[in-house]
C-alpha cells in the first residue's frame, strides 16, 4: 500500500501543492519561532553575557549583610590586584571598572534608551606596554581626564559622533559631557550584538561605577594546566570572606545562562501563537484536499475494495499519502522558517528596542519538532477523509454518479452544531454579569468563544445553502455566471464550507482581537492624561535612573513654570498584594493632579500619613481615619509600619493607588533618596515648544530623561497597545494567506472536476471571460461567506469579552474599529478574488473540445 | 438576431454548413497525422445528415471543424455563409451560441441546474429572453413536460439526452451537431432520441448532422456521407440500416485488402 500512496502522490502532485504549502506555512512559523528563539537566546546570551574567554576566576566584590552596596565597602583595589597576581597559577590579573552609560547620539536624541542592557560602560586599563588589550585603539588616543572619552567604531558612526566632539551622556544621575579623543574597537559581543560602548579614563571609571582607586571587578587568567575550582580556592583563601568573593568562569556563564533563559522565553510566544493559527487554519484545508482526493478516487478505492483490500488497508494508504505529504511539507516549512526567523527580529524589535543581532542557530529542537507537527498534523486531519474512504463499498467502482452526504447524517451534524453553538454563546451570556477581567473569567470567555467556533464549524456547511442563496441575490447581477458560480458554491456545501470556514477563523480572531484592541486603546488613551492636570510630566526612562534633586530646582526655575512638584515613586505592599505608591509634596499636588476625594484630602498627607484609592481602600478595607501596616520599597512586608489613612481618592492612573509623603517614599525606595518624575503645571497658557525646549535644557539635556506633554503621553501609551494592532495583522495576513490557499485548491480542484463542464458552456455558448468571471464569482461567495461567519463570531465574541474589560479598565468602552474591519472585509475579498485567478485562467482556457472529446 | 449572419432568405440557395478542402492535421514533422484530408461536403438546410465511418475515419474531427470546436489547418468551414476561420474566439463563441446547438455522448448537462434550466442555458448565456411558445414546442417535441424542475441526476439517461436535444434546439440554431447521441444510451431510449432528432427536422425545419458509428442510428437520417482515411468516401440518401451497414463492411472489407 506504501507504493500506491507514493504513486498517488506523484499523480496528484498539483492537488497536493497547497496543502503542502498550507502545512508548510504553519510549520515555518514553528520551526521559524523556535530557531527564532534559539537564535535569539544565542544573541542575548552574547549581548548580555561578559565573555569569559581566557578568564579563569573573576573576583567581585561583596557587600557585607546589611550594609549598602556602595564604594565604602569595595576592597578590590591596585593592591589586591597586584596580590592576586601573584598567586600560583594566575597568568594575569586585570581590573575592570564597568557599568552602563546611556550616550545621547549627536542630534540629542538618546541612543538604546529604553533598553536596559548593551550600554556599557569601560574603564580604560592601560597594561605595561601603555594600551589596553581589551580595547585596542584605533585611531585617537586614550581618555586621560575626565573630560575625555573613547567610543568604539559602532558606537561613534551609530551617533554620528567624530574625534574631538562632545559626547552627552549619563550613567545613572547628572549628565556628564565629554570631548571624544579616541575609537576603540572590541570584541565584546555585549558591544558587537547591537550595544553601544563609551571607555572612560580608569580614575573617572572607578568614580562612576566604584569608588576612586576602586574596581568593580578583578579577571584572572590561569596558566595552563591550572585548575579553575583550585585557583578560585586559591584565590579566595586571599579575600576577606565578607567583602570580595572569586566565582569560576564556568560557574559564573552557567549561572548568567539561567538568566537569559528566563529573559528570552517570552520571545518565541508570539511566533508560536502564528504557528498555532495558521497550523489550525491549515487542517481544514488538508482536511478538505484529502476529501476531494478521495471523492475522485472513489471508484478506484472501490476498484481496490472489489479486487480484495481491506478497509485498514484502504485507511492505511490515506495515511501513509498524508504522512508522505506531510514529510515534504515539514522539509519546505523548515526552510521556509529560516526565513522566519531572519525576518522576525526586526519585526517583534521596535526602533526603540532593538533585538540583538547574531547569527541563525539551528539546534536539533526545530528540526524535529517541524517534522513531527507537519507529518502529525497532516495524518490527523487526514483520518477524517479517511475514515470516508475506509466506507466507500466495493460495488460504488461499478456506479458512476458521487452520492451526496445522507440527509439523516446532516441532520445530525446540524443539531450537533446548534446546541454547540448554544452552549458557546450560553457561556459568552454567562459572563454578561461578571465584573472583572479575572483568570477564571476570561478563561470562560476564551473557552466560550472556542465553543462557538467549533459550533461555526460543525454548521457551516448547512448555513452555506441560505446563507449563499442570499448572497446569490448579489450576484445573479452579474448574469449567468453569477447564478451558476451560486449554484457551483452550493454543489457541495461541505467542500464550500470547509474551504470558507479557515477563512472564517481567521476573520474571527482578527475582528475580535481588533475591536477589543480599539476599544481599549482609546481606554488607555483617555487613562493616559487622566487625573493629570499638569501640562508637563518629566519621567525617567528606566527604573535605575534618578532625577537629581538640583534638576528640579532648575525647572522650577524656568520662565513660565508655574509649579514643579517632584515625585517618587515606589511599591508598597499591604498584605498580599504589592500596589504602586506615589511620594508627593502635599503642598503642591493638587496642583498637578486632577485629585478627587471622597473623603478627607491631600493637604493631610505627611510622614506616616497616607492617602489611598478607593480600590486601594476597598482591597485592604481601610477607610479614612484607620490605620493600615505597610511597607514601601522593594522586600517584602520585613519593614511593615503603620500608616495612617488621611483621605481616599478616586482611582487615578497618574496618583497610582497610594499617596504617601515624598520623604517615606524616597527613604525606603531602590534608588534612595531618588526622585522618578516631575510634574510640572505651567502658568496660564504658557505650554509650547519654546518652554518644552527650555524644560530638556533644565534637565541638562539628559538622554535618560523624558519630557512629555500630555499628547506624548497619549502616544506613548498607544505604543503598548499598538504591539496587539501589530499582532492583529500579522494574524489577518497569515490567515488570509492560508486560507487563500485552501480556496485556490478547491477552485482549482473543482475546476478540473468540471473540465467537462466548461467545455459544454464553452461549446454552448459562453465565452472565456464568462467563464472566468464564473469562478471569480465563485470564489467571492464563499470568500464572503467565511468572512461574514467570521465577522459574526468575532464580533459578538468582542462584545461579551469587552464586558469583562469594562472592569479592568474603567475607561472601557465597546466600540468598532470601522476602518480596520472594512479593510478585513476588503482583504478576504481580495483574498478570495486572487485566489481564483489562476483556476479562472485554466479554465477559461479549457477548449471547448474537452466536452466532446473526454467522453 | 444578429445582422453579421446571412438572413435567412438567403437559407434556400446557402447549405447551413459547407466544407470546401477542409483539411485538418495534428502535430508536426514525423509525428503529423492528417485527420481529414481536403474534405469537401455541403449539409443542405432542413435535412437530417448522419456521418459515418470507422474509428479514426476523421467523422469527429469534421464535426468538430464544422462547429467552430476546433481551427482547420487549411480549407474552408461555412457556418451559414460565415467563414469559421475568420472569426476569433469571442466570434466563434458567439457563433456557436447563436448558430450551433449540440448534442453530445455523454448528455453533458450541468448538474446543478434544473432540466428547464439547462434547457435555456443557450438563451441566458446570450442574455435572451425564451420564446414561450417556441420553449412549450421543444419541450413537448421531446416529451419532457413534466420533468422540467428535476436534476440532472434524477432522470435516467435518456431523459438526460432528451434535454440535451431540446438544449440544442432552444435557440433555433441553424445547425444541430450530435456527437454520438446514442453512444451511452439503451436501444430504445437511443431510437426515441433519435426519432425526437428526426421529428425536429421534419416538423421544426431543423437541420441536423449526427456523427455515428451505428447504422442503425444512421438510418433515421435522410443522407449519410461515409468517411474513411480522412476522405468522403461515399454517400447514401434515404439509408436503411442494412444498407448503410453494407457500405460500412464493404470499406472495411476494402480497408483490410489495400
Amino acid at each position: 500500500m506504501l507504493r500506491t500512496a507514493l504513486r498517488n502522490v506523484l499523480a496528484h502532485k498539483a492537488r497536493l501543492i497547497m496543502t503542502v504549502l498550507a502545512v508548510g506555512l504553519g510549520v515555518a512559523f514553528i520551526s521559524g519561532s523556535l530557531v527564532f528563539a534559539d537564535s535569539t537566546t544565542a544573541a542575548y546570551r552574547a549581548s548580555m553575557a561578559k565573555n569569559y574567554a581566557g578568564v579563569a576566576v573573576t573576583v567581585d566584590p561583596k557587600s557585607p549583610p546589611g550594609a549598602p552596596a556602595n564604594g565604602r565597602t569595595n576592597v578590590l583595589d591596585d593592591a589586591l590586584v597586584a596580590e592576586l597576581a601573584a598567586v600560583p597559577g594566575v597568568s594575569a590579573a586585570r581590573p575592570t571598572a564597568d557599568g552602563s552609560a546611556t550616550l545621547a547620539a549627536k542630534n540629542g536624541s538618546p541612543m538604546r534608551a529604553d533598553n536596559t542592557m548593551g550600554k556599557l560602560a569601560a574603564a580604560y586599563v592601560p597594561g605595561a606596554d601603555g594600551k589596553d588589550s581589551r580595547f585596542p585603539l584605533t585611531s585617537g588616543r586614550a581618555p586621560r581626564t575626565d573630560g575625555e572619552i573613547a567610543l568604539d567604531r559602532g558606537t561613534a558612526s551609530a551617533g554620528k559622533y567624530a574625534l574631538g566632539d562632545i559626547v552627552t551622556l549619563a550613567t545613572d544621575g547628572p549628565v556628564l559631557r565629554m570631548r571624544l579623543v579616541g575609537i576603540v574597537s572590541t570584541k565584546d559581543t555585549r558591544v558587537t550584538s547591537g550595544g553601544t560602548l563609551a571607555v572612560f579614563d580608569k580614575a573617572t571609571a572607578q568614580k562612576l561605577f566604584a569608588a576612586p582607586g576602586r574596581y568593580t571587578g578583578i579577571d584572572l587568567s590561569a596558566e595552563p594546566g591550572t585548575d579553575q575550582f583550585e585557583l578560585a580556592r586559591r584565590v579566595s583563601a586571599l579575600l576577606p570572606a565578607d567583602r570580595a568573593e572569586a566565582t569560576t568562569a564556568t560557574a559564573k556563564a552557567g549561572r548568567q545562562s539561567v538568566f537569559i533563559d528566563t529573559k528570552t522565553s517570552s520571545y518565541s510566544r508570539l511566533p508560536m501563537v502564528f504557528a498555532v493559527v495558521s497550523l489550525f487554519i491549515g487542517s481544514f484545508l488538508i482536511i478538505n484536499t484529502f476529501t476531494m482526493l478521495i471523492t475522485r478516487r472513489s471508484r478506484e478505492i472501490a476498484l481496490l475494495r472489489a479486487i480484495g483490500a481491506t478497509r485498514r488497508q484502504v485507511v492505511g494508504s490515506v495515511l501513509a499519502e498524508a504522512a508522505l505529504v506531510g514529510l515534504v511539507a515539514s522539509a519546505l516549512g523548515f526552510v521556509l522558517g529560516l526565513g522566519v526567523a531572519t525576518a522576525l527580529p526586526s519585526v517583534l524589535g521596535t526602533a526603540d528596542d532593538l533585538l540583538p543581532r547574531g547569527p541563525l542557530v539551528i539546534g536539533p529542537a526545530p528540526v524535529l519538532a517541524s517534522l513531527a507537527v507537519g507529518v502529525g498534523v497532516t495524518v490527523l486531519a487526514a483520518w477524517l477523509p479517511s475514515r470516508r474512504a475506509a466506507g466507500i463499498a466495493p460495488v460504488e467502482a461499478m456506479r458512476a454518479a458521487e452520492q451526496a452526504p445522507s440527509a439523516a447524517l446532516s441532520r445530525i451534524r446540524g443539531a450537533v452544531g446548534a446546541a454547540v453553538l448554544v452552549l458557546g454563546a450560553g457561556l459568552l451570556f454567562s459572563l454578561s454579569d461578571a465584573k472583572d477581567a479575572s483568570d477564571e473569567n476570561l478563561r470562560t470567555a476564551l473557552f466560550g468563544c472556542g465553543i462557538l467556533v467549533t459550533g461555526l464549524i460543525l454548521l457551516a456547511p448547512l448555513l452555506a445553502g441560505p446563507v449563499i442563496r442570499l448572497l446569490g441575490r448579489l450576484t445573479a447581477r452579474s448574469g449567468v455566471a453569477g447564478d451558476l458560480a451560486k449554484d457551483n458554491a452550493l454543489r457541495d456545501p461541505r467542500r464550500t464550507a470547509a474551504t470558507a470556514v479557515a477563512l472564517m477563523i481567521s476573520t474571527a480572531l482578527v475582528s475580535g482581537l481588533a475591536v477589543i484592541d480599539h476599544s481599549s486603546s482609546r481606554a488607555l488613551d483617555s487613562q493616559a492624561a487622566a487625573g493629570l492636570s499638569a501640562d508637563y510630566v518629566i519621567g525617567t526612562r528606566n527604573t535605575t535612573t534618578a532625577i537629581d534633586a538640583a534638576a528640579v530646582q532648575r525647572v522650577a526655575a524656568v520662565p513660565g513654570v508655574a509649579t514643579a512638584s517632584a515625585v517618587a515613586d515606589s511599591t508598597i505592599s499591604a498584605g498580599a498584594f504589592a500596589r504602586e505608591v506615589s511620594g508627593v509634596d502635599p503642598k503642591t499636588v493638587g496642583d498637578v493632579m486632577k485629585l478627587r476625594f471622597t473623603s478627607g484630602s491631600a493637604k493631610d498627607i505627611g510622614p506616616g500619613r497616607i492617602a489611598v484609592s478607593s480600590s486601594f481602600a476597598r482591597e485592604n478595607r481601610v477607610s479614612t481615619g484607620g490605620q493600615i501596616k505597610a511597607s514601601i520599597g522593594p522586600g517584602r512586608g520585613d519593614r511593615a509600619q503603620p500608616y495612617t489613612v488621611v483621605g481616599i481618592y478616586q482611582d487615578n492612573p497618574t496618583a497610582h493607588d497610594v499617596l504617601a509623603h515624598r520623604g517615606d517614599v524616597q527613604q525606603h525606595s531602590f534608588l534612595r533618596d531618588s526622585l522618578q518624575r516631575v510634574l510640572v503645571a505651567t502658568d496660564h497658557g504658557a505650554a509650547s515648544p519654546a518652554l518644552e525646549k527650555r524644560l530638556r535644557a533644565a534637565v541638562d539635556g539628559s538622554p535618560l530623561l523624558t519630557v512629555q506633554d500630555r499628547a506624548q503621553l497619549v502616544r506613548e501609551q498607544a505604543g503598548v497597545a499598538g504591539d496587539l494592532a501589530g499582532m492583529v495583522f500579522g494574524l489577518l495576513a497569515v490567515g488570509v494567506i492560508i486560507a487563500a490557499l485552501g480556496m485556490v485548491n478547491t477552485l482549482a480542484m473543482s475546476v478540473s472536476e468540471r473540465t467537462r463542464e466548461i467545455g459544454v458552456l464553452r461549446a454552448i455558448g459562453m465565452d472565456r471571460t464568462g467563464i472566468r468571471r464564473m469562478i471569480r464569482v465563485e470564489s467571492l461567495v464563499v470568500a464572503a461567506y467565511g468572512t461574514l461567519l467570521g465577522l459574526a463570531v468575532g464580533l459578538f465574541g468582542a462584545w461579551k469579552v469587552s464586558g469583562l474589560a469594562n472592569g479592568a479598565i474603567p475607561q472601557y468602552a465597546f466600540s468598532l474599529p470601522w476602518g480596520t474591519l472594512a479593510l478585513v472585509v476588503v482583504l478576504s475579498l481580495a483574498a478570495g478574488a486572487a485566489a481564483a485567478a489562476l483556476p479562472a485562467r485554466r479554465a477559461a482556457a479549457l477548449s471547448p473540445l474537452r466536452a466532446v472529446a473526454d467522453a | 438576431m444578429s445582422q453579421t449572419f446571412p438572413s435567412p432568405s438567403t437559407a434556400l440557395v446557402e447549405p447551413a454548413a459547407r466544407a470546401s478542402g477542409l483539411t485538418k492535421t495534428y502535430g508536426k514533422g514525423e509525428t503529423r497525422v492528417t485527420a481529414l484530408d481536403a474534405v469537401s461536403v455541403e449539409f443542405a438546410r432542413g435535412r437530417f445528415t448522419a456521418v459515418m465511418g470507422p474509428s479514426g475515419s476523421g467523422k469527429s474531427t469534421l464535426m468538430h471543424c464544422m462547429a467552430g470546436l476546433d481551427p482547420v489547418t487549411s480549407g474552408s468551414a461555412r457556418i451559414g455563409g460565415v467563414e469559421l476561420s475568420d472569426l476569433n474566439d469571442r466570434q466563434l463563441t458567439r457563433l456557436r451560441r447563436e448558430k450551433v446547438g449540440f448534442v453530445f455522448q455523454g448528455f453533458n448537462l450541468l448538474p446543478a441546474l434544473t432540466a428547464l434550466e439547462n434547457i435555456t442555458l443557450p438563451l441566458r448565456l446570450a442574455g435572451r429572453r425564451p420564446d414561450p411558445a417556441w420553449l412549450d414546442t421543444v419541450v413537448a417535441t421531446v416529451g419532457l413536460a413534466g420533468r422540467l424542475a428535476h436534476r440532472p441526476t434524477q432522470l435516467s439517461g435518456g431523459q438526460q439526452q432528451r434535454v440535451a436535444v431540446a438544449r440544442a434546439l432552444v435557440s433555433r440554431p441553424e445547425i444541430v451537431f450530435a456527437d454520438e447521441p446514442t453512444g451511452n444510451l439503451d436501444s430504445r431510449s437511443g431510437a426515441e432520441v433519435l426519432g425526437f432528432l428526426r421529428d425536429s427536422v421534419r416538423e421544426l425545419g431543423q437541420t441536423v448532422v449526427m456523427v455515428t458509428h451505428d447504422p442503425v442510428a444512421a438510418a433515421h437520417a435522410d443522407r449519410v456521407v461515409f468517411l474513411a482515411d480522412g476522405r468522403l468516401v461515399d454517400e447514401l440518401h434515404e439509408p436503411t440500416s442494412g444498407a448503410v451497414l453494407d457500405r460500412m463492411l464493404a470499406f472495411e472489407a476494402r480497408g483490410r485488402t489495400s
